[in-house]
């Protein structure tokens, strides 16, 4: 897919490191930005004792008497931990670099075109910036965790259910390709529709009104969603023709087994890979008993759901559960295993699912649930609370303050949930708003280039001079192009690989200096000793379409002034034999106004993919700023 | 409850749509794609014999086309494949005079197609110029007694220099276009569907040959001042014709072409000597790895499978089969006396073996230094 695909490995040292500093830094902000709002919230507190209770908080106080539904809690709850797990996995070293080669477009490439496209574009965004992609993946999901299990009651909870669903949809649709449902191969087992759906759907219900969780009703109409989909994906499992069938086909593993196979090849602790192979064996075997029993299990957990009968429902769950956890293990390999696993996969998030609804469709029994949501938060404040409705009892009457006042007022009537739920915000914002910035920008990170060529050597030497001819045949010399910046390269105009990117470059280099790029000459030497002609430097600027390139000059000569040029510029340039390309190193030197040699780097393209260009684009250009800064 | 099911029901009948949305089509078999002419083949001239082989791999960057050479005189290979381009994309040689053109073919990044030309049997080269991409076919090159050259590019444009000097400075002028041969009288005849050969005729005129839609007439087309005409081929079996090859022989022309009919794919030669063809017997093939002329008319021809089959020439225009050729045998070579060279490949390895009493001996290996990973 074009763009997507950085070219770079996955594990490249100049990214890992990058990524890590990246989280440290905006992990130390994250810190600062929750040790300062507790700061303010303590110091609120302690100076403004008498704070009056705003309506909100005396709202809170008589809904605290009345337990958060458990199956809200559940939910809430775990997918808190499921979103903050979620971050962790995100951290690992390899995310930045791999997610959108390795994990994003390979769920990609079977899906159609159109599903394609549209994941080409998240993921070309995310290989342009893979560090600030990253880690804004790490925050936003750890904020959201956060926010979630922070924010037990009232809009802010609601609000953080509604931002599990904008998330989630985001990840679902580029991160999943709508989890493969437009993919062939679409099984239960493996985790169809997506797990992230799931995050979906549980951020829906979060984002209802809490009186909704209080009907029975809800329980019922969420545990027969659940029993459509067991038994959707039970007919999918049992539908003809898509290899379940069968443990081998055509002297194959079956698609089962395969995918099983292929899973047990993940890097993971050898009991989990022995299970796997294990499992795969049995399919291999008795596939189409295997597959059987998947879909009896599938359809009666359906069925016994849509019943809605309570005693039924506790079976089915209980058996769901279990069922989900074998298929969680033996099949998904627990999903977050081989170092770009970005979740546990769907069956955790299915059993929260359904087990929310069993809660919510048994008999609500008031204060059982004590220890959690918000009536909890008064005792986990170590006091604090009952200390705090004492105060907000002795306050009534109180004449009202000030704005500044009533703001303080505002944070120090604010509950410990409250603060932490705005810290977690924080948290988001924080991870999102360098990635916002960066997608804006439709240039690449450098850290590509520098990923591939190292950083540049700084020098302070005089550029030696030369004399030769440009495409057009007119004799240019260094000195005739005193007081502009000279980038300056050295490129086979019949090169295969090279040397057309690094043109590219150097034309984006151009295109991005914009009105600067009349103070910049694009200099390039020939380096091939063989097809050296002007004839040959035209037709590579046909090719590369740099004709109407301004400042681009192409210099060539005799091959002993083209020599001359190479041996002072450190360049070597060889024929080989037996139909090999003409060597040479590939080189960008950077000379400033006054003919002086500012910096010199390694100009290998790389994998040379839209997303390499671009970054050393931004590179060449940034150097030559810097160069008619410098003079 | 009834209702319950009913919307289960309806439920379960969409989530199987959906399961139907998800299932892999039902493969779709088309008709074969049409026989092509390789780039491996060898061509004699009056230095001697050179042939064109790929070497290296398994990938297609580490693929590099090797020209090879034996002089008139002597019974040894030497390997002369022209510096200073990267081959991955194929060579197409051709000679006349005194000359030996060589093309590289576009490949990776590079557009256009770099030539080398040498009258000295591939010891130096000059380097040309074709400013646009050479034709992926064998006689996408052809070269005149006095210099002048013929190229056909990728689109179907067929350009011409008129000495090898211009060709090596890429003075290059158009001669015609598929577009525009296929809206002439003779192209809407045999409903040409594209060009895949240059030449010369007996006259010293362009020829150019391609494929046709239209069963019977082969596209051979002549150039008469300007106004391109049939050169009056009608293959006698029938069936949608595809030029092979081409190429220019003392007082005449030879065409290799490929005939699609109802069993199968029939090969047939052709000899034009300026005013009547002589179409050889048909062999029928499943595919061609490699294919030639030689001196005085002839041809040969490495089938797909099975053993390699000759033709001597207009004389005696039946195909006769030679025994089967040694493993990895990437290409023929025309000897003395109806002899044949097999050039063997396996990675950097040529291995050459010759055609005696109706066995294959083999009598040189040459080691060829594959260049790996230059081009990756």
């Amino acid at each position: 897919m074009p763009g997507m695909n950085s070219g770079l490995s996955p594990g490249d040292p100049t990214l890992v490191a990058a990524f890590r500093s990246a989280l440290l830094h905006q992990g130390a902000i994250a810190v600062l930005t929750l040790a300062f709002l507790w700061l303010l919230w303590a110091t609120a507190r302690t100076w403004r004792p008498a704070a009056a209770p705003s309506a909100m908080s005396r709202a809170a106080t008589s809904r605290a008497a009345i337990a958060e539904p458990r199956g809200r809690w559940l939910l809430r709850t775990g997918f808190g931990v499921l979103w903050i797990f979620d971050g962790f996995l995100q951290a690992q070293p390899k995310m930045a670099g791999g997610l959108a080669t390795q994990v994003i477009e390979p769920i990609a490439a079977s899906s159609p075109g159109w599903v394609q496209h549209l994941v080409n574009w998240g993921g070309t965004v995310w290989s342009y910036h893979p560090i600030q992609a990253g880690a804004a993946s790490v925050w936003i999901q750890v904020g959201i965790g956060a926010w979630l299990i922070a924010a037990a009651r009232g809009p802010w909870s609601r609000l953080a259910g509604a931002a599990s669903v904008a998330w989630g949809l985001v990840v679902w649709v580029f991160g999943e390709s709508f989890g493969g449902i437009f993919a062939p191969g679409l099984s239960w087992l493996t985790g169809a529709p997506g797990g992230v759906l799931f995050y979906v759907a549980a951020g829906t219900l979060i984002a209802l009104p809490e009186d909704v969780w209080r009907r029975p009703r809800s329980g019922r109409l969420l545990l027969a969603g659940a029993g459509v989909f067991f038994a959707g994906m039970a007919l999918l499992q049992a539908w003809p023709g898509r290899g379940f069938w069968q443990g081998t086909a055509g002297g194959k593993a079956g698609t089962l087994s395969g995918m099983v196979t292929q899973m047990s090849a993940t890097p993971q602790p050898r009991v989990l890979s022995s299970l796997l192979s294990g499992f795969a064996s049995l399919a291999t075997r008795y596939g189409f008993a295997v597959n059987l029993v998947v879909v009896i299990a599938l359809a009666a957990m359906g069925a016994a759901f849509l019943t809605g009968r309570p005693r039924l429902v506790r079976y089915a769950v209980w058996f769901g559960i279990a069922f989900c956890l074998a298929d969680w293990v033996l099949v998904q390999d627990l999903g977050f295993l081989g170092g770009l696993g970005t979740d546990p996969n769907s069956m955790i998030p299915l059993i929260l699912l359904f087990s929310a609804g069993y809660l919510t469709l048994a008999p609500e029994v008031t204060g059982e649930m004590a220890g959690t949501g918000e009536a909890a938060d008064d005792g986990k404040a170590g006091g604090t609370g009952g200390a705090e409705k004492a105060q907000d009892a002795g306050n009534v009457g109180r004449p009202r303050p000030g704005v500044l006042s009533g703001l303080g007022n505002v944070v120090a009537s604010a509950r410990a949930r409250s603060v932490a739920a705005v810290g977690a915000l924080a948290v988001i914002v924080l991870g999102a708003a360098p990635m916002a910035s960066a997608a804006a920008n439709r240039t690449a990170d450098p850290i590509l280039a520098l990923a591939i060529s190292g950083d540049s050597s700084r020098v302070d030497l005089p550029a030696p001079g030369f004399s030769l001819t440009d495409q057009d045949g007119r004799t240019v010399s260094l000195a005739s192009l005193r007081g502009k910046v000279v980038l300056l390269t050295f490129l086979d105009p019949v090169c295969t690989t090279d040397c057309p990117i690094i043109a590219q470059e150097f034309k984006q280099a151009g295109q991005m200096l914009g009105e600067q790029a009349g103070q910049v000459e694009m200099v390039a030497v020939v380096a091939n000793p063989t097809y050296r002609s002007t004839a040959f430097t035209r037709a590579f600027d046909r090719q590369e379409g740099l004709t109407t390139v301004p400042n681009w000059v192409y210099l060539t000569g005799s091959l002993s002034q083209l020599g001359e040029v190479w041996r002072h510029y450190g360049v070597s340039v060889q024929n080989l034999p037996a139909g090999a390309m003409s060597a040479h190193n590939d080189l960008a030197v950077i000379i400033d106004p006054a003919g002086r040699i500012r910096q010199e780097m390694d100009a290998d393209p790389g994998p040379g993919t839209s997303g390499t260009k671009s970054s050393f684009s931004v590179l060449l250009s940034q150097y030559a700023r810097q160069a008619l800064g410098q003079s | 409850m009834s209702r319950r099911v009913t919307v289960a029901a309806a439920l379960l009948a969409c989530a199987g749509l959906i399961a139907g949305c998800g299932s892999r089509p039902a493969g779709v078999t088309g008709a074969g794609p049409p026989l092509a002419a390789p780039l491996s083949t060898s061509l004699v001239t009056a230095q001697g014999t050179w042939a064109v082989a790929v070497m290296g791999g398994p990938d297609a960057d580490n693929k590099f086309w090797q020209l090879f050479f034996r002089p008139v005189t002597g019974g040894r290979w030497s390997l002369v494949t022209p510096q200073g381009v990267a081959d991955n994309g194929g060579l197409v040689a051709a000679g006349g005079g005194a000359y030996l053109v060589v093309g590289f073919r576009p490949s990776q990044n590079l557009a256009f197609s770099p030539l080398a030309t040498s009258t000295d049997t591939g010891r130096n080269w000059t380097p040309g110029l074709l400013d646009a991409g050479l034709a992926d076919t064998p006689g996408a090159i052809a070269v005149g007694p006095s210099g002048r050259t013929l190229a056909l590019l990728q689109d179907g444009t067929v350009e011409a220099a008129p000495t090898a000097g211009a060709a090596a400075a890429g003075r290059w002028a158009p001669l015609t276009t598929l577009k525009a041969l296929a809206a002439s009288a003779p192209g809407r005849a045999c409903g040409l569907e594209g060009v895949t050969a240059v030449s010369f005729g007996p006259d010293g005129s362009p020829m150019v040959a391609g494929s046709c839609a239209r069963p019977g007439p082969a596209g051979v087309f002549t150039d008469a001042g300007g106004t391109w005409r049939s050169a009056g081929l009608v293959l006698p079996a029938g069936g949608r014709a595809r030029v092979l090859g081409l190429t220019a022989i003392a007082g005449g022309t030879v065409a290799l072409l490929a005939a699609s009919r109802p069993g199968g794919t029939s090969l047939f030669t052709a000899w034009w000597n300026g005013t009547r063809w002589t179409v050889s017997a048909p062999v029928t093939a499943d595919g061609v790895r490699a294919f030639g002329f030689g001196p005085d008319g002839s041809a040969w021809l490495l089938p797909g499978h099975g053993r390699p089959e000759a033709v001597a020439g207009a004389a005696s225009s039946a195909w006769r089969p030679l025994p089967p050729v040694p493993p990895e045998t990437g290409t023929l070579a025309p000897g003395a006396g109806g002899s044949f060279d097999a050039l063997a490949v396996a990675g950097s390895r040529l291995t050459v073996w010759r055609l005696g009493r109706g066995a294959w001996a083999r009598v040189q290996q040459v080691t060829v230094p594959i260049q790996v990973g230059s081009s990756g």
